[in-house]
């Protein structure tokens, strides 16, 4: 479990410490360099340089940003809506439930790709958003991250659920409600932390499908916009030089590769570790 | 049962009807349709075209009156002709849907057939070095995107060894088995090295929990051999997960790999809803979209059934 | 569980090899070429695949690319940009007393055309390509439920007088220096269709071509539609009824791979023979397979009409100035990107008319890369740089402007980038936002809601640029936003001179109207000329005589001249 997470965490800190360190020595990421296009390894340029003659490494460093920053933050938002909606479902039941159910199952059928091209053309500033948001180069990010959590809310919600079923016929919670306290109290302290174990899980495994997810978007055009550079663009653009310019897939292909198997393996370390500790009580 | 049966068969018609309309709405709310884009192909076509042909095809209409329109008609079993195939849409979607079906559900079967022999393989030698392995390789499979895995194998196999062809579904003016069979190799393997992993840690965890309960060390006192034990004991308790795994992938039978399908250009499903979609192909597109939402929800209701049967502690309110 | 048990029962090495055997070899004959036969058969590659096969309904290259090898229209324009007669006997010219201009009733001058169809023409059923095919191809292109695409041609036509079976002229409205040019107006044959016209309103679903692909009589060229498998490929087979040259190939197969890199991978594995340049590979995906597998094969590079530049929205504030509009194309350095991304196969463009073509003025203004004289035109516009290198107005608006183009493409991704990088050079801003290419040609371009845009044009030799340029196909309510002129351009001398270069006979007097009129677009800008886009055709090196047109006509129009040197 920690070689897994040490590896995550090595890559976050690279990642996000690297494009403003390469600022301070002066490095530009989007500087365009014609002459010296394809170029090896060098001094200058560890990773050699790209299709337009940028530096490879404070490419794939930025694109590192850029797919975590999509990864945790969607993982994280799609835990959190997740949650609210399954503990809602699972204690209130009846109705409540059986249209929850039938939502997510809605979800999980409806089509991606309108979904995604309405949300890149609609104009967020007839929706009310600020100006300034609507115009930021950071807008790409939002919508994807929000296309991601649309998605995956539904498995956490499931999740939570099924706990949740699971755990407020207990008797410390029946006790809780006996003695007067207020169904938001009960969700809190009482379930949520019984719950707390696959959501973690799922949690953790979802960061390394939104990353693959932003990929696929890439390759179907619909994703991050240059000159923002994402692990995901960076692959899908090196498709066409796979014979001439290998390298320029490796990098991006073995960041992904890497990043995702590392949380699928700590994700998985931590459900061992929860298993074993609720059998340990049982 | 019955009565839990009918009940979620009323809801499935409840969220298919509004679905209709959700996905009917959100290609409706996608900026341009087609005329536009072949206004920009043609520079020859006028104003006056423009008009023309948007009355023939009939989007200069609301989406609502459109809507309703066609479900008047798909009511009555008719769901229309397809713009993109100027055929009518069973005779555009029949086809695709076949070959889906045949790539889908081969690779569906082959990655089970895997995932039950090396999940239940690793869930007998719980922490050795073959679990660990097993374990590295399910998720290897899963942490790449699926287009990657696809161009390397077809530069590998296809290009570079050329055992294989790198696409389509045959040669063309060839309809044997053994052509046939040939295309299907790639596709079925990319689909298969992505999903099996994921299929692989399912069946894992469901056998480990289930080789760990009462009855199994009570069959194996009693003497019954190891193969009675997993066949005939444990699969009935890791039955379940695989229920799941079913019902979750029934949907992808139809829905199609856009993305496999795209780089093995393999006429399947997957391809036929993003150009429906993208097409503004509306009646093409729902009525793809509607059958893969039907067949999700139904193989939903029939794992849920499932459970009952196989878990008789679970019971249905 | 099974898996384990196959191995571990047949045990010893032998007994492996025998079970995998039938396998190894069943795979091996499958994927190697049989020796005899391989040059009679060709596989083309191509990234799109025709929605449908009628040629008067929804014009796609991929259907023109097929169709050219099945149907022959009665004109069109060679590899040498010339018109030339396919299907008819003799090119009708003024001076050959086979066009004859008429003065109309209101005034306006129009002409009568008389084409003369090959007497060997004939379908693939062996019915003769007659008038009455023409007849009937005019009804259903007059008819307004018919979804023909292009119906400009047939409004044109007020009437046709038939001579004989295979003569017959045609009543033209307007007397255009064209006039012979009936590209479009490819036949239906009457004998199959007429039957699927009956409900106009249903043709484009009743058609023949989409219901029954492979009948003979519905083509009349060398090769005849023999299999189609919707979305992955087509079976060409030669026509029995073709009274021409015929055809080398046997069996021609054309497929429909979208996926650039698979295509590649395709082309590598035998898969695919050759890739067409009219649908292939973008030049610098097809530069890197140059240097990497260009021994192999034949590259055959052809500029064509495709004109890449920028759209300059001439309403936004900034751009209305023309001293700007200078400053940014003098503030590129097109030449190093043409260089370097293209290897100097796609040349700049000084406007939209080709080099190639009959109609270029090489004494169009030509802008060099220039920052210095970039700059001192911005400061004179009163767009002063600030410390920081943005530019600001006297009001302090900063110099910024949106660049957009399609989503996904990766070549003008990569173009706008360099674009950006050179441009924030001279002070200007520029921000990247791209779109589907649905989102960008339904909605931004048609609505003008953009500051530039980058995309193509596609023309024809000595295309007329009415859509483009006049002030009255500016696209907005009046007509229904479907002008193409999305800069909004209005200048009146431009109009006057589009409207005598259409009615102008004489040649000569055309080159001068045809300068004027790139001097014009070369002094406004409303748009920025960036390059004209080269096909890349990638060939097998036994495959001899493939001729590439460089226009919108395939070259497949000439597959009679394709062969295989052993």
């Amino acid at each position: 479990m920690r070689g897994p997470l040490l590896l995550l965490a090595a890559i976050a800190v690279v990642s996000f410490a690297g494009p403003p360190l390469g600022a301070a020595l002066g490095i530009d990421l989007n500087a365009v360099d014609l002459v010296d296009r394809l170029a090896g390894p060098s001094l200058m340029h560890p990773l050699g340089t790209d299709e337009l003659g940028r530096d490879v490494l404070m490419r794939l460093l930025a694109g590192g940003r850029v797919s975590l920053t999509i990864g945790i933050a969607a993982a994280l938002a799609a835990a959190a809506f997740g949650t609210l909606a399954g503990l809602v479902a699972g204690y209130l039941g009846g109705w409540t439930d059986r249209v929850m159910m039938r939502l997510t199952d809605g979800i999980i059928a409806l089509p991606l790709l309108p979904l995604l091209i309405v949300l890149a053309a609609l104009d967020l500033r007839k929706l009310g958003v600020p100006a300034v948001l609507a115009q930021s180069d950071d807008i790409n990010l939002i919508r994807i991250v929000v296309l991601a959590v649309l998605v995956s809310w539904t498995t956490a919600a499931r999740l939570v659920r099924g706990a949740t079923l699971v755990t407020r016929n207990r008797d410390f919670v029946r006790a809780a409600t006996s003695l007067g306290a207020g169904i938001p109290h009960i969700l809190w302290t009482h379930i949520l932390p019984n719950v707390l174990a696959p959501l973690i899980v799922a949690t953790t495994l979802s960061v390394g499908d939104v990353i693959l997810l932003e990929s696929v978007l890439s390759f179907l055009g619909l994703g991050i916009q240059p000159p923002l550079a994402s692990w995901g663009t960076m692959l899908s653009n090196a498709q066409e030089l796979i014979t001439s310019a290998p390298f320029l897939a490796l990098y991006p292909g073995a960041m992904i590769f890497l990043t995702v198997i590392a949380a699928n393996l700590f994700g998985d370390a931590l459900q061992q570790r929860f298993d074993r500790r609720a059998a340990a009580h049982d | 049962m019955i009565r839990f049966t009918a009940i979620r068969l009323v809801e499935i018609a409840a969220v298919v009807v509004l679905m209709s309309f959700v996905i009917y709405a959100l290609i409706g709310l996608m900026p341009g349709d087609p005329i536009d884009l072949m206004r920009q192909a043609d520079p020859r076509m006028s104003a006056a075209d423009v008009a023309r042909l948007k009355a023939v095809y009939g989007v200069d209409q609301p989406l609502f009156a459109r809507y309703l329109a066609w479900a008047g008609q798909a009511l009555s079993g008719d769901l229309g002709y397809s713009r993109l195939f100027a055929a009518p849409v069973w005779s555009a979607l029949l086809p695709r849907l076949a070959n889906s079906l045949l790539l889908m559900g081969s690779s569906f079967v082959l990655a089970l057939a895997l995932a039950l022999g090396l999940g239940t393989a690793a869930a007998r030698r719980p922490h050795s070095r073959f679990d660990a392995a097993i374990n590295l390789f399910s998720f290897a499979g899963v942490s790449m995107p699926t287009f990657w895995l696809a161009l390397m194998l077809i530069l590998i196999f296809a290009a570079g060894l050329g055992w294989l062809p790198a696409s389509g579904i045959a040669t063309a003016g060839m309809s044997n088995l053994g052509d046939r069979l040939a295309h299907l190799v790639l596709p079925v393997a990319t689909l298969t090295l992505a999903s099996v992993g994921g299929y692989t840690r399912y069946v894992r965890a469901a056998m480990k929990e289930a080789l760990a309960q009462d009855h199994i060390r009570t069959a194996r006192a009693k003497g019954a051999s190891e193969a009675r034990i997993i066949l005939h004991h444990a699969l009935r308790s890791a039955m379940i997960p695989v229920t799941t795994i079913l019902a979750l992938s029934f949907g992808g039978l139809v829905s199609g790999a856009l993305v496999t399908e795209t780089m093995f250009a393999y006429p399947g499903m997957g391809k036929l809803i993003f150009d429906a979609v993208m097409g503004n192909d509306y009646n093409l597109a729902l009525a793809a979209l509607l059958l893969a939402t039907v067949t999700t929800l139904l193989a939903n209701l029939a794992a849920d059934l499932a459970y009952g049967w196989l878990d008789p502690r679970v019971t249905y309110r | 569980m099974r898996l384990i048990n196959v191995f571990r029962y047949t045990g010893t090495w032998r007994g492996w090899w025998r079970r995998w055997l039938p396998a190894l070899t069943v795979a091996g004959l499958l994927s190697a070429p049989a020796m005899g036969e391989e040059r009679e058969s060709l596989t083309i590659g191509i990234t799109q695949f025709p929605s449908t096969l009628n040629p008067n309904i929804d014009a796609m290259a991929a259907k023109s690319y097929v169709l050219g090898m099945a149907l022959r229209p009665f004109t069109v324009y060679d590899a040498d940009w010339r018109l030339v007669c396919l299907l008819c006997v003799t090119l009708p010219s003024i001076e050959n007393g086979l066009a004859v201009p008429v003065d109309l009733a209101d005034g306006k001058k129009g002409i009568d055309i008389t084409y003369t169809i090959r007497p060997e023409a004939t379908w693939g059923d062996g019915v003769p390509v007659t008038t009455a095919d023409v007849l009937f191809t005019y009804e259903v292109g007059r008819h307004p439920e018919s979804a023909i695409g292009n119906a400009e041609l047939y409004r044109r036509i007020t009437g046709i007088d038939v001579k004989d079976d295979k003569t017959f002229t045609l009543h033209v409205d307007k007397l255009t220096f064209d006039y012979a040019a009936i590209n479009d107006f490819v036949l239906l044959p009457a004998h199959i269709e007429r039957a699927a016209f009956k409900e106009p309103a249903q043709y484009r679903v009743r058609t023949r071509y989409n219901a029954d692909p492979t009948n003979p009589g519905l083509y009349n060229g060398p090769y005849r539609v023999s299999e189609v498998v919707a979305g992955s490929h087509i079976l060409f087979e030669p026509n029995p009824h073709w009274a021409g040259p015929p055809g080398h190939f046997k069996r021609i197969t054309v497929r429909a791979i979208e996926n650039t890199a698979a295509l590649e991978a395709n082309l590598l594995s035998g898969t695919i023979d050759m890739v067409a340049g009219e649908l292939g590979l973008s030049l610098d995906e097809a530069l890197a397979f140059e240097k990497r597998h260009g021994e192999g094969f034949q590259m055959i590079f052809k500029p064509g009409l495709v004109f890449e530049h920028i759209d300059l929205n001439l309403e936004r504030p900034a751009l209305a100035d023309r001293r700007v509009r200078q400053a940014l194309i003098m503030g590129l350095d097109r030449e190093a990107i043409s260089t370097s991304l293209f290897a100097g196969r796609q040349k700049v463009a000084d406007s939209f008319v080709n080099p190639l073509d009959a109609g270029y003025s090489a004494g169009t203004p030509r802008y060099h890369y220039d920052p210095a004289r970039a700059a001192a035109l911005l400061d004179e516009a009163g767009w002063r740089a600030q410390g920081g290198g943005l530019r600001r107005n006297a009001q302090g608006d900063t110099l910024l402007l949106e660049l957009m183009t399609t989503a996904g493409n990766r070549t003008r991704e990569l173009v706008e980038q360099v674009l950006q990088s050179q441009w924030r050079k001279i002070g200007v801003d520029i921000r990247i936002k791209n779109e589907p290419a649905r989102v960008l040609f339904g909605e931004t371009v048609p609505h003008r809601q953009f500051d530039m845009a980058m995309y193509a044009w596609i023309s024809a030799p000595e295309d007329v640029p009415r859509s483009t340029l006049y002030s009255s196909e500016i696209p907005d309510a009046s007509n229904g936003f479907a002008g193409q002129n999305a800069s909004g351009f209005k200048s009146p001398e431009m109009d006057r001179l589009i409207d005598a270069l259409e009615i102008e006979l004489d040649p000569m007097k055309r080159k001068t109207l045809w300068a004027a009129v790139q001097k014009l677009y070369a002094t406004e800008l409303p748009s920025l000329p960036l390059y004209f886009r080269s096909d890349t055709f990638i060939l097998p090196k036994w495959l001899k005589g493939v001729g590439p047109t460089g226009n919108q006509y395939p070259s497949t129009l000439w597959i009679t001249d394709w062969t295989a040197q052993p």
